[in-house]
């Protein structure tokens, strides 16, 4: 039936407008008026945003609302805030997380703060912007679990929606490519930076970290000791605490290099890949318990722990993971340091107001 | 891939004329009959002996060193009391505890059943426990951390593959296994540099490690003339040639020499 519907609309637009495209494209998803211009806080880069998609004061807004909407999932009950809770430092707390009909998934929800300035989303790195991120969950059965065309004709049938759509993008009313666009607009704006670290490193406030911290700091980008920098990155003007590609670190690993989740491996069939995942931010990271793609470490501690220890072996382990000499007080300033990677929480992302 | 390739080296001089897809597709189905099922060696437990024996140093006896964890103030607490060096326990008379005592020769051409209980290592007060410990070839080795602290065990194989794991506070039990014979295997904690033990992986189930009174006890052994092996972690190893006969305890008493 939902294929059927996507046949005919498809059929419809492309005669319509006598497009090659496909479907997508027949109704311009790029927002209408003056762009509104995201200023990332202290410690980020400029944002690099899609020419086809700059966003606007509406899409932000329209993003933001269908961010918090559980029409977007199969029996009304899951938003994207669900597993992408503002209140949980936009994680859901959880090891993996709990979709559709209670299905557990198999990995953990990472932030979506600061997902804007990554290449590759996802743990393995499967989508390559935050656009082709947003039609995933929705669609994926243990997620949100509802078809596209079910969540378009959902939110066609709500006048206010419609008007909105228009608003934003001009006629057409509501498309899964301007949904996926105002998410990501919206998540765009949902960024962390100016932490006491920021503030430090960046603004020259020398008191703004404590000793331990600072101790642990330098413990990060030493490259004979911690060796966290090498792929959680600090450049000179900004931190993105990441280096944007996937590593082995031996999480998850079993006996003999077998891994249950491949990582990036299915993206790319190489062989450094297996077990490889995607190095997350660590922006936040004290708020955003548990850690790594399947919640295996449950305190910050514990993550040092394992690094300390040179994590698990197996054949395709990082050459950059190690075992690292350290006692117990380096590894104690290692975690404050981390703690001063809070950032100040990002205004206007909490739900709002007017739509449910 | 590979692993199935070497498993079957002539299959593929023979399949490598028809190209590697093709070799490869065919390795793993053809490799069953190629491998011939084991034929285990069944002990008659209405005919077998014993060696009973104990182990003694003859030397002086070494002073126990204190163990400093203070490095890590949640190890100090969590081991509840002073920590001393293991690595060569002696009692008052002599008798020599945590020596690996095992079968090394006389079993040729005979292969064991690895049993399916595991040996197990516990990872309680930043100590390994047991200090020295035997391993049948193939037989599941589990790793428990009872700790409030993240261990990470690391077996140092030569034979075997060395290999080492994360185990955090509550972590499920780490299950591996020792293909290979060899005595005895290094292990130590990555974290806590005064962790360690020994596994002594042996592929038959003849080998015990002596108690705190030197003595240990290898029952059911077929009759038959074998090398005695005895392994200590600061002695090194002895060996002796044992006659074993139905009924009777063969007796060895193992000295080692003084420097
Ligand atoms: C059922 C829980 C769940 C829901 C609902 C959900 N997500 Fe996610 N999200 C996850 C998980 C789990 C991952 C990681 C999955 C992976 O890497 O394979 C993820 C990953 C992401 C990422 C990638 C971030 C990164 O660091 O790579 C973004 C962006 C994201 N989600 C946005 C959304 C949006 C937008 C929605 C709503 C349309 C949404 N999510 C709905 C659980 C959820
Ligand atoms: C070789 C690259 C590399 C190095 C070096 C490295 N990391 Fe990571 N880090 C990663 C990757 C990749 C992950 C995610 C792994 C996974 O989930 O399987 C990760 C995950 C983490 C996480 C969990 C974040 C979360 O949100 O789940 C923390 C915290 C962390 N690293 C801190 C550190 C510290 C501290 C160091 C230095 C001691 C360090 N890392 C060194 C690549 C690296």
């Amino acid at each position: 039936m939902n294929r059927l519907l996507t046949v005919l609309r498809c059929t419809v637009a492309a005669t319509l407008l006598v497009t090659i495209s496909g479907c997508k494209t027949a109704v311009s998803a790029k927002p209408i008026g003056p762009t509104f211009a995201i200023q990332p806080p202290l410690g980020l880069p400029p944002l690099s945003i899609p020419p086809e998609n700059p966003p606007t004061v509406a899409s932000i807004a329209l993003g933001r609302a269908l961010f918090y909407d559980v029409r977007l999932s199969n029996d009304n009950s899951i938003s994207c805030a669900t597993c992408h809770n503002p209140v949980l430092n936009f994680t859901d707390g959880n090891k993996v997380s709990h979709g559709f009909g209670g299905h557990v998934g198999v990995r953990n929800a990472p932030p979506i703060v600061n997902a804007a300035y990554l290449r590759l989303q996802f743990w393995d790195g499967r989508a390559a912007s935050l656009e082709e991120q947003a039609a995933f969950p929705i669609s994926n059965p243990v997620e949100m679990n509802q078809s596209h065309d079910i969540s378009v004709a959902k939110l066609a049938k709500d006048p206010e929606y419609a008007a909105l759509f228009n608003k934003t993008f001009g006629p057409g009313g509501v498309t899964l490519q301007r949904i996926e666009n105002a998410l990501a607009s919206f998540e765009r704006t949902v960024l962390s930076g100016d932490s006491a670290f920021d503030r430090y490193l960046f603004r020259g406030e020398r008191d703004a970290l404590t000793p331990s911290q600072i101790r642990g700091f330098r413990i990060f980008i030493d490259t004979k000791r911690g060796n966290c920098s090498t792929c959680h990155t600090v450049n000179d003007t900004y931190a993105l605490l990441t280096d944007g590609k996937a590593h082995n670190i031996g999480v998850g690993a079993g006996d003999a290099g077998a891994f249950s989740d491949m990582g990036r491996y299915p993206q790319t069939k190489a062989d450094a890949d297996r077990g490889a995942f995607m190095t997350p931010s660590l922006r936040d990271v004290a708020r955003t318990a548990p850690y790594m793609h399947d919640g295996s470490l449950k305190t910050l501690k514990d993550v040092v722990d394992f690094y300390a220890g040179g994590g698990n072996s197996n054949p395709y382990l990082d050459k950059e993971i190690r075992t690292i000499v350290l006692s117990a007080q380096d590894r104690q300033d290692l975690v404050a340091f981390l703690e001063s990677l809070n950032g100040t929480p990002p205004a206007n992302v909490g739900p709002p107001k007017t739509v449910r | 891939m590979k692993l199935q390739r070497f498993a079957v080296p002539s299959l593929l001089a023979v399949m490598s004329l028809l190209g590697c897809k093709l070799a490869e597709k065919s390795a793993s189905p053809a490799a069953t009959p190629i491998q011939p099922a084991v034929q285990y060696f069944k002990v008659d437990e209405a005919h077998v002996g014993t060696i009973k024996g104990t182990i003694r140093f003859a030397g002086k006896k070494p002073v126990a060193k204190l163990i400093d964890m203070s490095e890590d103030p949640a190890c100090v607490e969590a081991h509840k009391g002073k920590a001393y060096d293991e690595s060569l326990v002696v009692s008052r008379d002599g008798s020599v505890a945590n020596a690996f005592v095992y079968i090394e020769k006389g079993f040729e051409g005979k292969t064991f059943e690895a049993p399916t209980t595991p040996v197990m290592i516990d990872q309680r007060g930043c100590w390994f426990r047991p200090r020295v410990m035997g391993i049948q070839t193939g037989q599941p080795l589990q790793v428990v951390n009872s700790d409030p602290v993240t261990h990470n065990i690391h077996p140092m194989g030569t034979v075997n593959r060395e290999w080492n794991h994360s185990q955090g506070p509550g972590d499920e039990p780490i299950l591996r296994k020792f293909p290979k014979t060899e005595v005895m295997i290094p292990v130590k904690c990555n974290i806590h540099s005064w962790m360690h033990t020994f596994i002594g992986a042996v592929d038959n189930p003849y080998f015990a490690v002596s108690g705190d009174d030197g003595s240990f006890t290898l029952p059911k052994l077929p009759p038959g003339t074998y090398t005695l092996a005895v392994w200590q972690e600061k002695l090194g190893t002895l060996k002796q040639q044992i006659e074993v006969t139905e009924g009777h305890d063969s007796v060895a008493s193992i000295t080692y020499k003084g420097q």
